[in-house]
């Protein structure tokens, strides 16, 4: 759902994101102090006679001069080309936040054997494997390198800035007032006096700079009572011109030099009506960069869960925007390199380096930190029907039953904030749902699902359980005087419980228990929204950065990673209802590193314009490439009222992303597919059915996924990472490694460029078996009715073509191969299956089949079949594209049997159809072509 | 006589239900014999006997599968005996789900399905009869709605051409008393002007004369030394001559007034003098007010009812003065108002006929112009309005004029369209009506209702909701969608596609 409109409603028809709502980098102090270093010789500097070296890592003591500061810094080796540097304060007054391990680190990171080699000069080396960190003392300086080559450089301009704790100045300047004045000393001419005082300050002693020890954005204070902490330091990446990652933005996959915008900021806002291609914070965080070029990707992933912003320069890029005529001049053939300056407000710095070297041994790498997306239970992968909102039972049962009329399969209906009494989440309107259990029932008897809303916001109302019970237990989040928070969103004044907390989260667990959540039912799954945390009249629609949570945190120091506390609360209190057994979905807004454990995500509140349809593919790869795997955007858009060539044009693109949702705003005209007219409801039945019967490949590319983090929805370079043209693509993607899609995301087009890559590499449209040469961009014909979806030859695509009113009801349906032959007449291929909605896959119960065809056999081969586990599913059908010539005869051997196929050969086409093989398909056999 | 049909129609399907293929209806029997090669029905190629319903789909047209799910286009035939032979689209057999009241498409033992078509065509026929006789009834209505509202179509378009042809008449009378207004009305205004020019003429002299009264007096106070000369500085005591406001009244200043002389006598004075002055000149009673007014400005101005009570206590004073009347007119012209206003009067006679008659043809036209169905039945709807209330308001239809809701607690109407056209599909545009422009909504359209029309024995709005935001829906009730019922022989002839 939505937004924080509510106290824009006066401002009429301003149809886009009401930026002074938001602190740019000049409103927020920290920004503006690390911003303004320049590049230059660093104050810190190491001591080498201080090293103690551990089996795996190594530390030293670390004095900024200035200050006569100590910290500690040590440097970890970690498996699989991964080291790990933290820089910390040696004699804190005060402990400094870092999420516990288990909450966004798995676990504590396995560590590999870190040799010294040895001192030269103010040089420390360390080996581990075919890489090395050098270290230099003074000033201080990180360089690491791979297989010789340097990768990433710390410190390498300077500009790292630890601000260390501090008691508070006797007499600082805000405090000469007493509190009264201080009170109303909001007014202008009144802070610039403080401003004045704080710069004579400054001069005479340590930099006491403005905006230390208070902040004022618009109306709100901000009352810092700990003082500057902010962290900061520059990383850079030799060699590269591309960077991606750190989502949420809503920008090109490709991230952009920051040099005449503001940082990239990660802090989880709710934004309404955002605005696209700029560096804005958005719903959620995810502090990881990957950086790639030719040669290697490697990650970087800044482990901080307080406000952080990232600078970006290029030597390359910006360039072009300051023409440096020098170069231009002395012909300067320099390496491209880009420079990255990360800062956060509080925490420690905590940097994971991880070398790759290609990109999915960083995925890997990552995915071995924080985790990967389990396997979705296979409706959650199938396509969602929501809408804000549905009124009552029969508006629900009208559109289920409006479904099966017009043939249009859904798995899952979703009701908004309306459904419940008043916004108490966990209720129903009894009005309007009176008998919510019989809905459920009658929606399951189809195998379909509901998901409802559940927002962390309580309504303050002494007779609302759920509030009352939070408040008398106190598990809500204190304002910074300590009483309980009080802020507004949708149910007027609430109360947010303290999620940081493991017994908070537990007791918001059981709230789902059948017991707690009446009129709930075993297939009701929830979609926690507004968990940033949004609260309409707190700055910048967000908590207070002062206020307190149970564990004595200040919000500033753990805002970021609030809202994944809550889905995986959502998300343990779903999977309590079956005692683990059965797999369960939530949808989140709000997203931290590790999200991907817990929930799916969407791109929060988008709009039903060409431009956010556009901006849909490079966002979901981000939050891909960050092991988010399971995300997508809101189809059709969520506010206004698209015309029915983007609503059309949008579920074609939608049933090519990971989550398959459309959703509408309160305000917008009904859009549920079969109201258009009848050209495009054919059109859109037949992209849904398109998803349905690829979900055999979704399924098993998300559970190859959960073993190694791989992004399901892929960037081209990640599949072809030496391809130079593909980096700044993001209108084309792989769905694994098979499929590459270009949705069609421009107003009355007829026609796409495809960009195909792969030097050699043969492609064949999905639907025509038309073939694409490798390393190309084609202009193809793309009529309203067409996706350009293409499969790479040399794979092996199992489907599913029987398209059935949910996706459970195809649990049994037999399977048709795809082989697309490549120019060697090679394809492999693989399918994973199981009884696609328990835990019981992690016991083994599950089958795993690899196919592959050579020498004009195609091979199947069941590389693993659980003990006791079953199917009824066979093959009914193989399809091999790219063969030249027709087959004499077609046999297929199994267990010492021989049997001849019937088939059918399309010589303009070059496609071959084996009928009915009918082996049941967990099994092993081979069908040759002779 | 209708159940024993059913029963034999059930019972020779059954009697071929053994020969034909799983899904394959009576009708379609004959198509499909065994043993020899399948010709696909529509697609027509050829394949052999053994790959019907052998779960794998060859036809391009699906047919090859009618008893299978192996083709995503292809149909089943359910027999359900005891109710009504039906299609189910070929994706729904074996899927888990009971879809034809037989349960015949579920036979792979994933689900048992009882055989519930007794139940359900018992309960179908009773709704249908039941729908029969609504119709039945609700037609006998429609009859006399279609009567009346032909009549009443009949009488207005008659009404209409009779106003018509009427109004050219009505019109040229009036035009031709108005030729004779004009006539009388020429010396008749000739005559009122002349009147009034010379009451006017009159008042000026009058007024110059008062004019000069007020100069002596001024001039007699002015004249302080009384040597019947006003000279400058006599002029000086009165502060109001003080132009540039610097507290005291220059002698350049009392001179500029003078006509730049040093003194002035009578005759100059109200010649020249007092025209420039008379706006300025204060006499000594109200200077000394204004004096003791000036301190206390600010309070003054601050209340807005001193300051109105200041300017009526000023005003009837002058208005008093001046307030002399016109002397009636003299004989001559009163007799040609009179003679004007009967031609008037015969004249406002007229034009009111041929307004009355306007009036009446647009309400005629505007009836007519609205498209009461084809036979006219819905125009007894016209004029009339119908209400619901639910949990939280009161809807209110009125035909063919307008729709809005008020909140059931009280409190304003909102209008939710004016009447706007049929809104029913092509083929049966009288199936839903459409009410637009009505309020608008923020950040939205305006608010609009689509009516869908049901048959019923009474007119009635049976239900309100709002699908979209500010798209409103009404279903209504009425004998005038009410169709004629089929004869009650002949109906299950739809038994099969």
């Amino acid at each position: 759902m939505k937004v924080a409109g509510f106290f824009l409603l006066g401002l009429a028809s301003v149809f886009s994101v009401q930026r002074d709502n938001f602190r740019t980098c000049d409103n927020v102090g920290f920004c503006k102090r690390h911003r303004a270093l320049e590049p230059g010789t660093s104050s810190y500097a190491a001591s080498a006679s201080s090293m103690k070296l551990n089996p795996t890592s190594v530390s030293l003591d670390v004095l900024e001069k200035k200050s006569d500061v100590k910290f500690t810094l040590t440097i970890f080796g970690l498996k699989d080309n991964t080291f790990r540097i933290r820089l910390e304060e040696k004699d804190a007054m005060r402990k400094r936040y870092e999420p516990p391990v288990g909450d966004v680190l798995i676990k504590v990171p396995e560590g590999e054997e870190l040799k010294y080699n040895g001192q030269s000069g103010n040089q420390l080396t360390f080996n581990k494997g075919t890489s090395r960190v050098v270290l230099t003392t003074e000033p201080l300086r990180i360089d690491v390198y791979s297989d010789d080559d340097p990768v990433i450089s710390i410190n390498s301009q300077g500009l790292l800035k630890f601000e260390h704790t501090r008691p508070k100045p006797e007499a600082p300047p805000a405090e000469n007032q007493d509190e009264e004045n201080k009170e109303e000393a909001q007014e202008g001419e009144e802070e610039q006096q403080k401003e004045e005082e704080v710069k004579e300050e400054e001069v005479k002693a340590e930099p006491e700079e403005p905006d230390m020890w208070e902040e004022t954005f618009k109306s709100h204070t901000d009352s810092k009572p700990f003082g500057p902490t902010s962290i900061g330091v520059d990383i850079s990446f030799p060699g590269v011109e591309h960077v991606y990652g750190i989502p949420e933005h809503a920008d090109s996959l490709a991230l952009k030099t920051t040099k005449t915008t503001d940082p990239y900021r990660l802090y989880n806002l709710d934004v309404f009506e955002y605005d696209l291609y700029n560096p804005m914070a958005l719903y959620g965080a995810v502090p990881l960069m990957l950086a790639h070029n030719e040669k290697r990707t490697v990650g970087v992933f800044w482990l901080n869960a307080a406000e952080t912003w990232v600078d970006i320069s290029s030597n390359v890029a910006d360039k072009s925007i300051f023409s440096n005529l020098a170069d231009f001049v002395t012909g300067n053939n320099e390496i491209p390199q880009t420079d990255t300056h990360w800062f956060s407000e509080s925490g420690v710095i905590d940097v994971f380096l991880m070398l790759g070297p290609g990109p999915k041994d960083v995925f890997r790498q990552y995915a071995a930190l924080t985790g990967t997306t389990p396997l979705p239970p296979l409706f959650s992968i199938s396509y969602h029907q929501c809408r804000w909102n549905y009124n009552d039972q029969d508006d629900v049962r009208t559109v289920d039953e409006n479904f099966d009329k017009f043939d249009i399969p859904y798995d899952v209906i979703w009701l908004d904030i309306e459904h419940t009494d008043g916004k108490r989440y966990f209720t129903w309107d009894a009005a309007k749902f009176p008998n919510s259990i019989e809905m459920l029932r009658n929606i399951s008897s189809k195998g379909r699902k509901m998901v409802t809303i559940v927002d962390p916001h309580l309504k303050r109302d002494d007779n609302y359980k759920v509030f009352a019970e939070a408040r008398d237990k106190g598990l809500l989040i204190k304002n910074k005087d300590g009483g309980d928070f009080d802020g507004w969103c949708w149910p007027g004044s609430s109360g947010w419980p303290d999620f940081l907390e493991k017994h908070v989260r537990d007791w918001w667990a059981d709230k789902f228990s059948a017991s707690e959540y009446v009129g709930s039912a075993p297939n009701l799954y929830v979609w926690n929204d507004m968990n940033e945390p949004s609260v309409f009249n707190a700055p910048e629609i967000t908590v207070n950065r002062d206020i307190k949570h149970l564990g004595g945190w200040e919000n500033r120091e753990v805002h970021n990673i609030y809202g994944m506390y809550v889905h995986e609360a959502t998300m343990d209190g779903l999977l309590k209802r079956t005692n683990y057994q059965e797999r369960a979905f939530v949808l989140t807004r709000a997203f931290f590193a590790g999200t991907q454990r817990t929930a799916a995500v969407w791109t929060g509140d988008n709009m039903g314009e060409w431009s956010h349809l556009k901006i849909s593919n490079p966002m979901i790869m981000s939050l891909n490439l960050v092991g988010i795997t399971f995300s997508g955007a809101d189809v059709g858009g969520f506010f206004r009222n698209p015309d029915n060539e983007l609503v059309t044009r949008w579920y074609q693109a939608g049933a090519f992303q990971p989550f398959f949702r459309a959703h509408a705003h309160l305000d917008t005209k009904r859009r549920e597919p079969y109201l258009l007219p009848d050209e495009n409801v054919k059109v859109i039945r037949e992209a849904i059915r398109a998803r349905y019967t690829y979900l055999p490949y979704w399924y098993t590319e998300f559970f190859t996924s959960e073993k190694d983090g791989a992004a399901v929805m892929r960037p081209l370079w990640v599949e072809f990472p030496k391809e130079k043209a593909t980096f700044g693509i993001d209108d084309n993607y792989m769905i694994g490694s098979a499929l590459l899609v270009r949705p069609v995301t421009d107003q009355g087009a007829t026609n796409a460029n495809v960009y195909f890559p792969g030097a050699g590499e043969v492609w064949y449209d999905v639907e025509t078996y038309q073939t694409y040469k490798g390393q190309q961009e084609v202009n193809v014909q793309a009529p309203l009715s067409k996706i350009p979806v293409y499969q790479k030859g040399g794979t092996i695509i199992p489907r599913k073509m029987r398209p059935r009113r949910s996706s459970t009801l195809m649990f049994d349906d037999p399977f048709t191969l795809v082989v697309a032959l490549d120019p060697k007449q090679e394809a492999n291929g693989q399918l994973f299956i199981d009884d696609y909605r328990t835990f019981k896959y992690r016991d083994g119960a599950y089958g795993f089949i690899k196919y592959s065809f050579t020498s004009h056999k195609l091979h199947s081969n069941v590389e693993h079949q659980g003990s006791g586990f079953t199917t009824k599913e066979w093959l009914e059908r193989v399809i091999v594209v790219g063969l030249p010539h027709e087959p004499r005869k077609v046999t297929l051997h199994q267990s010492g049997q021989t049997k001849e196929l019937i088939f059918t050969y399309d010589s303009t086409t070059h496609v071959l159809i084996i009928r009915k093989p009918g082996v049941n398909i967990l099994q092993n056999w081979t069908i040759s072509l002779h | 006589m209708f159940y024993k049909l059913l029963l034999i129609l059930s019972l020779s399907f059954f009697a071929q239900a053994a020969e034909r293929p799983r899904g394959v209806s009576s009708a379609k029997a004959s198509f499909y014999q065994p043993g020899k090669d399948f010709k696909c029905l529509t697609s027509g190629e050829t394949v052999p006997w053994e790959f019907v319903n052998d779960d794998y789909c060859d036809c391009k047209d699906g047919t090859d599968e009618p008893g299978t799910s192996a083709c995503a286009n292809g149909f089943f035939f359910c027999e359900n005996r005891g109710h009504r032979g039906s299609y189910i689209i070929s994706s729904r057999v074996n899927d888990g789900i009971c879809d034809c009241c037989d349960g015949s498409d579920e036979f792979d033992e994933k689900i048992k399905c009882g055989n519930t078509c007794d139940e359900i065509g018992r309960k179908e026929r009773e709704e249908r009869e039941a729908f029969r006789q609504l119709q039945e009834q609700g037609y006998k209505i429609k009859q006399e709605y279609m009567q009346q509202g032909k009549r009443a179509k009949d009488e207005k378009r008659a009404r209409l051409s009779e106003l018509e042809k009427q109004m050219a008449e009505l019109t040229a009378a009036r035009d031709e008393i108005q030729t004779r207004k004009d006539e009388v009305e020429a010396p008749e205004t000739e005559a009122k002007e002349r009147h009034q020019k010379a009451w006017e003429e009159l008042k000026a002299a009058r007024q110059a004369e008062k004019d000069r009264v007020k100069a002596a007096h001024a001039f007699a106070e002015l004249d302080a030394n009384r040597d019947n000369v006003v000279d400058y500085p006599e002029m000086q005591k009165h502060l109001e001559f003080d132009i540039d406001s610097d507290g005291t009244v220059s002698v350049e200043e009392a001179r500029e007034y003078l006509d730049d002389s040093d003194g002035v006598d009578l005759a100059k004075f109200q010649d020249k003098i007092w025209t420039n002055i008379k706006d300025i000149y204060k006499p000594p009673a109200e200077a000394q007010e204004t004096k003791e007014a000036l301190p206390d400005e600010d309070v003054a101005t601050g209340s807005q009812d001193e300051e109105d009570r200041g300017e009526d206590s000023a005003k009837p004073k002058e208005a008093g003065e001046e307030e002399e009347k016109m002397p009636p007119y003299d004989e001559e012209t009163q007799k040609l108002i009179e003679a004007a206003d009967v031609v008037r009067k015969e004249y406002d006679e007229a034009a009111d006929k041929v307004k009355d008659a306007e009036n009446e043809v647009n309400g005629l036209k505007k009836y007519l112009e609205v498209d009461y169905g084809p036979d006219e039945e819905f125009s007894a709807l016209r004029d009339q309005c119908f209400e619901l209330t639910d949990r939280e308001y009161t809807y209110k239809l009125c035909a063919f004029d307008k729709s809005s809701q008020r909140p059931k607690a009280g409190g304003i109407e909102t209008s939710l369209g004016k009447w706007g056209h049929w809104y029913g599909p092509e083929e049966d545009k009288y199936d839903a009506m459409k009410y637009e422009n009505g309020q608008s909504c923020w950040n939205g359209p305006s608010r609009s209702t689509h009516v869908n029309l049901h048959c019923g024995v009474e007119n009635k709005l049976t239900g309100a909701s709002e699908p979209s935001r500010c798209e409103y829906q009404f279903e209504f009730t009425t004998p005038a969608r009410c169709k004629q019922p089929e004869p009650v022989t002949g109906q299950h002839q739809h038994t099969e596609l």
